[in-house]
């Protein structure tokens, strides 16, 4: 030891250099700016948020928001409390339009095709040439249209009547067949609405009603309420039948993995066997005595004792609601499969109750496939001379079989209105930068009476000469001597709304008010014309109930397209929050992927990540295998929204479009375009890829991370019972791993050896959070929600493969009942994991820089400007929920980087970083009660997660302080703390087991 | 032993001049404090002299901190004030320049309004990105404007003073007033 080097010379050296660092460390000639306004508007307050109410623009659903802008600048999106279909929640979806506003891919300019591509004009000769060339084409113009709110809508119909042309509004995403089995059913030309919340019983037949189909918000909220277990023990069954377990199916107690194509015939005969246990089958009764439950139950593939169980509990059910088979399940008998569900629906008293014709969904007046079919053929022969197509893709989310491109290529004036390119846009003459809904006007109404405003957030993003699609419309309608009674699309809809206002009586003083009053609120119930529920009548036509045909050779797999629950049909895609985004059924982002049973995988002696060629009659694409026991072994599935080519640098090339695979044919009755409608052949290519995903482990091998409960067991629970796991603690020996029981009691806290620091725990909160995961439905909008609060910057597809993904939310899936080849129960678990803000921390002792800390309200505090990156606080986290910057992540392009919330640090490399119950929120509403010289007020703090939910899963506050609703919450037997048992790490998060219908092994803990 | 010592220092050294460059690297803003380099009050577009707005002196106005601040009470931020404030006044009062006519520098601020530009100051003050400083909350605990920004109603040309904004002195005040010295209240 003598000739070593003795600690104290070592740390002499390390002073007298490190002095020399700190000389050389600190110098800057860089001179910041301070720009005042020349006069400042009202509303805003430097520093403060203003908050304003407008319309999501992202789906038909409609749902209203509330966007959170900084000086000016648009930084946050969540949901509008007051609006009756959000009520507060956002999905991940809705977050993103954040991106698209500032996508930096969006068009800069107008755009003319030349010959060498595409060159800027100016919107003056844009418009004289949109103008003439629309004068010129006149009764030979078609307006191709998706989804808009009613008063564009108006406008544009309005505009294509002055030129004398017509509108085709098209949805990839559409519900024809539904509308028109209702019209055959019920006489209503409508698609209803759904009571999740009343039923008790619900059955879905493949419709993916908390990712894509309806209104995935509302019918989340609606579903976790029925579904969750409530305070007197009740809980609603729900049953899903298909071939796939979706997100939706994953949240399913019992599974019914029927054969693709037997929706109908299964549907039939479940309404005969319920009408033979009492239902009232109306005019149906002769139909239904044709179809028995051993036929359907061979047809699907499963026991027809199965078939009758479910008979029986929907005959006993005091409210049981059935769902159609959806956009996965469209098939060539498609519209004969929702009539056979909505028969069921009637005999088993749904109709009225859980299923609404007398609030029916509004606004959705897309035209099926065959009207675009029709146009297609239109092009083709020269009939159109003019095209103009606003809000849709066709040439994406068409199959390639339609011949949509080379149709296109015969009109002889191609304008797409659109905010960046996109794959139709590049087929155009002339391209037309659009605003995005946070900077336009616009409005929605999501069913009769209820009318939303979508008014501009913000000015336009100065980056692009963009404008609003109605002023557009308005410019070449006045170009073309027509007069719609308004200069700007404000006072075209300012004008409509006041009609609208005199139609309902006029409510209110006057309309100025009335219309101060929507801007302020963004959501209004005008009178509408009662409506009547609906009754059975005899279908006027003939419909078959059979399997319908597939394409194919006979021996291959089902294939079923499926609308992405990240980008839906597509649109999206070039936002990486979507992107990274790990698909709640694969965890896997950024890439493509078909999902197949492992049997089938191994025996054609395909492992995870293989890359295959998948061949229809219709086309082949090539993309990895993904190994899901959650699917039929006949079936195969891909996502609809990969294989962009001119969307954008983050969506191109990413994937593949499963649209090729698909033939071009609309569904005979309904007219909609069949995405259940082929077998494909899945060959080796002898390639391989490692999966871009987030997913550790599907199992958990009976650690007590998601413990469960049977639904009559509950009371048996109890906060200190350790079960199995008394002997392994005590072969741990070691005094600081022996948990401290609690039952989640408020007195309890802090804990025994939760007191680190300045923790005081007697004057302190103890902030805390519980979540229900009998509520939790796996959808990820929390995810989306902490990325924008939080600015979590995004990695790529090469850092996530190296395991470098930055959420500080990870949503675990866990499989631990799915058997795809018998009806039985199903038991996937989803478990949000964030940080616990440990009691008793693994990662504070061991930062060397204090980085890591508790502070003195409970919380564990990540200190930024601290960390020096060693990561061992990482390594000695149980829970794996700290995430390491190893690169400059944050340095997003302009103006991509105005998404980022000035209130939260944007963290630079060499950081360590990971959820801080949003502190940020915590500390703003201690700032804003101490100006109000008051104390906090329970429910004053809410973390984005907890704000985004849809399932109102995430309960946050002070759980010392026995009113909150957190201290309530987690008094309950179900609470339990993930891994405390095993090492006494003391988390302020509580999670509510979830509850089964079945046994479930281990319920003591 | 010695040769050894050396070995040490110098790989010490070469660790420190890789850290340093690794800091340099992070950002320049977060190495800013207390340079009076970075902040300098040269060039400032208009030679705006705080003690004659704000100083109690004979001729000087005794202008509140706060009505051109505006928002350091009910805001995280003190406020800049916007043009128009400047023009409440100075579209009549002109000041008096040199040669007897209009203040030169009135003139500059009366030819931004007139232009719709704002005026580009010079920033003086400017804690890190990693630090949140709530204005109102030092007001509403009685922390006079003085106590960080020095005597600015006897500064004809603003600049820092003596306070070096490093986080010893934060909380050398914060440990004094019995405030939070807990990291998340002002890190996050």
């Amino acid at each position: 030891m003598s000739d070593g080097i003795k600690r104290r010379d070592f740390l002499k050296v390390l002073g007298v250099t490190g002095a020399g660092a700190g000389l050389v460390g600190c110098s800057t000639d860089k001179v910041n700016k301070l720009i005042p306004y020349v006069v400042p508007p009202e509303e805003i307050t430097p520093g403060v948020a203003t908050w304003y109410a407008t319309a999501c623009g992202e789906c038909s659903a409609g749902c209203g928001v509330w966007v959170k802008t900084m000086e000016g600048r648009a930084v946050k999106l969540e949901g509008n409390p007051n609006h009756p279909v959000s009520g507060g929640a956002l999905c991940a979806r809705g977050h993103s339009a954040l991106q698209g506003l500032y996508d930096p891919d969006r068009l800069k300019q107008p755009m003319r095709r030349s010959a060498e591509g595409f060159e800027p004009i100016s919107w003056a000769d844009a418009e004289a040439l949109l103008a003439s060339e629309l004068g010129s084409a006149g009764a030979a113009t078609l307006f191709l249209s998706g989804h808009t709110g009613p008063t564009l809508g108006e406008l544009m119909d309005g505009v294509a009547q002055a030129i004398g042309g017509r509108r085709v509004a098209y949805e990839a995403l559409s519900e024809a067949p539904l509308r028109e089995a209702a019209r055959i059913a019920f006489g209503r030309d409508e698609i209803p609405t759904y009571d999740f919340e009343a039923a008790d019983l619900i059955v879905s037949f493949g419709a993916d009603f908390l990712e894509t189909w309806g209104s995935p918000v509302e019918q989340s909220r609606g579903f976790a309420r029925s579904s969750g277990v409530s305070d007197d023990g009740s809980k609603a069954r729900f049953v899903f039948l298909g071939s796939r377990l979706s997100l939706t199916g994953q949240n399913a107690d019992e599974w019914y993995p029927i054969r693709p194509g037997s929706e109908g015939l299964v549907a039939l005969a479940l309404a005969g066997a319920v009408a033979r246990r009492g239902g009232n089958a109306g005019p149906y009764a002769d139909l239904l005595a044709a179809y028995d439950v051993a036929g359907a139950a061979e047809a699907a593939g499963i026991p027809a004792g199965s078939l009758e169980d479910l008979a029986d509990h929907l005959a006993s059910a005091s409210s049981p609601l059935v769902l159609g088979p959806g956009v996965a399940g469209q098939h060539r008998n498609a519209t004969a499969a929702n009539l056979a569900v909505l028969v069921l629906n009637a005999v088993s008293g749904a109709v009225g109750s859980t299923l609404r014709f007398a609030s029916p969904v509004n606004g959705i007046p897309a035209t099926p496939y065959a009207d675009v079919a029709e146009a297609i053929g239109q092009m083709s022969g020269g009939a159109v001379r003019a095209l103009v197509v606003h809000g849709t893709n066709p040439a994406y989310t068409l199959p390639t079989a339609s011949g949509f491109a080379e149709a296109m290529g015969q009109v002889g004036f191609k304008v797409v209105i659109t905010p960046g390119m996109n794959e139709t846009a590049a087929l155009a003459d002339l391209v037309l930068p659009e605003q995005q809904p946070l900077e336009a006007w616009g409005d929605s109404s999501p069913r009769p009476g209820l009318w939303a405003i979508q008014q501009p957030a913000m000015r336009p993003v100065p980056h692009f000469d963009s404008r609003s699609a109605g002023d557009i419309l308005l410019g070449v309608a006045r170009a073309l001597g027509a007069d719609l009674g308004a200069e700007t699309f404000h006072d075209y809809l300012r004008n409509r709304w006041s009609d609208r206002h005199a139609a309902a009586g006029a409510p209110g003083a006057s309309f100025s008010e009335f219309w101060r009053e929507v801007l302020r609120t963004g959501v209004v119930e005008l009178e509408a014309p009662a409506r009547s529920e609906a009754a059975l009548q005899p279908p006027d036509r003939a419909l078959a109930f059979d399997a319908p045909l597939l394409d194919g050779e006979a021996d291959g797999l089902t294939l079923l397209v499926h609308p992405s629950s990240r980008f839906a049909d597509g649109r999206g895609a070039n936002r990486t929050w979507l992107q990274e985004l790990p698909d709640p059924v694969a965890k896997i982002t950024w890439h493509s992927w078909i999902e197949m049973h492992p049997d089938t995988a191994s025996e054609r002696g395909f492992r995870r990540g293989e890359i295959v060629r998948v061949a229809s009659p219709h086309g082949e694409v090539e993309l990895p295998v993904w190994t899901y026991p959650g699917i039929r072994a006949d079936t195969v599935a891909i996502a609809m929204g990969g294989g962009h080519e001119n969307t954008g640098r983050w969506a191109d090339g990413r994937g593949v479009n499963p649209m090729a695979l698909l033939p071009a044919e609309a569904e005979q009755v309904s007219g909609a375009l069949v995405h259940l409608a082929t077998r494909v052949t899945v060959e080796p290519t002898g390639r391989h890829r490692r999966l871009a995903s987030i997913e550790g482990q599907s199992q958990t091998f009976d650690r007590p991370i998601t413990p469960a409960v049977e639904l009559g067991l509950i009371g048996e629970l109890h906060g200190d019972d350790y079960g199995d796991y008394e002997q392994l603690r005590e072969l741990q020996g070691m005094g600081g791993f022996v948990p401290v029981p609690t039952d989640g009691r408020p007195e309890d806290y802090p804990l025994e050896g939760a007191r680190y620091g300045d923790y005081d725990p007697a004057t302190n909160a103890r902030w805390a959070m519980a979540i229900d995961l009998d509520k939790c439905t796996g959808c990820s909008a929390c995810i989306t929600a902490c990325q924008s609060e939080n600015n979590i910057a995004v990695v790529g597809e090469d850092q996530i493969m190296m395991g470098r993904d930055l959420h500080w939310i990870r949503l675990e899936r866990y499989y631990e009942t799915v058997d795809a080849t018998q009806p039985g129960p199903v038991d996937i678990r989803f478990l949000p994991m964030l940080c616990q803000h440990c009691g008793n921390a693994p990662c504070e002792p061991v930062c060397p820089v204090y980085a890591a800390y508790h502070t003195p309200d409970g919380l564990n505090g990540q200190i930024y400007n601290r960390c020096v990156g060693t990561r061992y606080c990482a390594n000695n986290c149980p829970y794996k929920v700290r995430v390491f910057n190893w690169y400059g992540y944050s340095d997003v392009p302009e103006p991509l980087n105005w998404q980022y919330n000035p209130d939260v640090t944007v963290r630079a490399e060499g950081v360590m970083e990971k959820c801080s119950f949003c502190v940020q929120r915590i500390r703003g509403a201690e700032n804003r009660a101490t100006a109000e010289g008051r104390d906090l007020r329970e429910g004053e703090v809410v973390p984005a997660c907890q704000q985004s939910c849809p399932a109102e899963a995430i309960v946050f506050g002070n759980i010392r302080d026995p009113e909150s609703r957190v201290a309530q919450v987690s008094q309950n037997d179900r609470t339990y703390r993930v891994l405390d048992v095993l090492i006494n790490t003391q988390p302020a998060v509580n999670y509510l087991r979830k509850v089964t219908f079945h046994p479930v092994k281990d319920i003591h803990v | 032993m010695i040769k050894k010592q050396w070995v040490l220092a110098v790989a010490v050294l070469a660790v420190a001049f890789v850290t340093v460059a690794f800091v340099q690297a992070q950002g320049d803003d977060a190495t800013a404090s207390g340079s009076e380099v970075a902040y300098g009050p040269e060039g400032q577009p208009v030679a705006f002299p705080h003690n004659v707005h704000a100083g109690v002196e004979e001729g000087q106005y005794q202008i509140d901190c706060m009505y051109c601040h505006f928002s350091a009470e009910r805001s995280p931020s003190a406020g800049v004030p916007p043009v128009s404030s400047c023009m409440g006044c100075h579209a009549y009062v002109a000041g008096q320049g040199p040669d007897g006519g209009p203040s030169p520098e009135i003139l500059k601020v009366r030819g931004f309004w007139d232009r719709g530009e704002p005026i580009p100051w010079n920033r003086i003050y400017k804690v890190a990105d990693h630090v949140q400083f709530p204005h109102m909350r030092h007001i509403s605990a009685g922390v006079d404007c003085t106590a960080c920004h020095g005597q600015v109603q006897e500064m004809g040309v603003i600049q820092q003073v003596q306070q070096p904004l490093t986080m010893g002195w934060c909380l050398t005040c914060h440990l004094e007033m019995g405030a939070s010295r807990d990291c998340t209240v002002c890190h996050y």
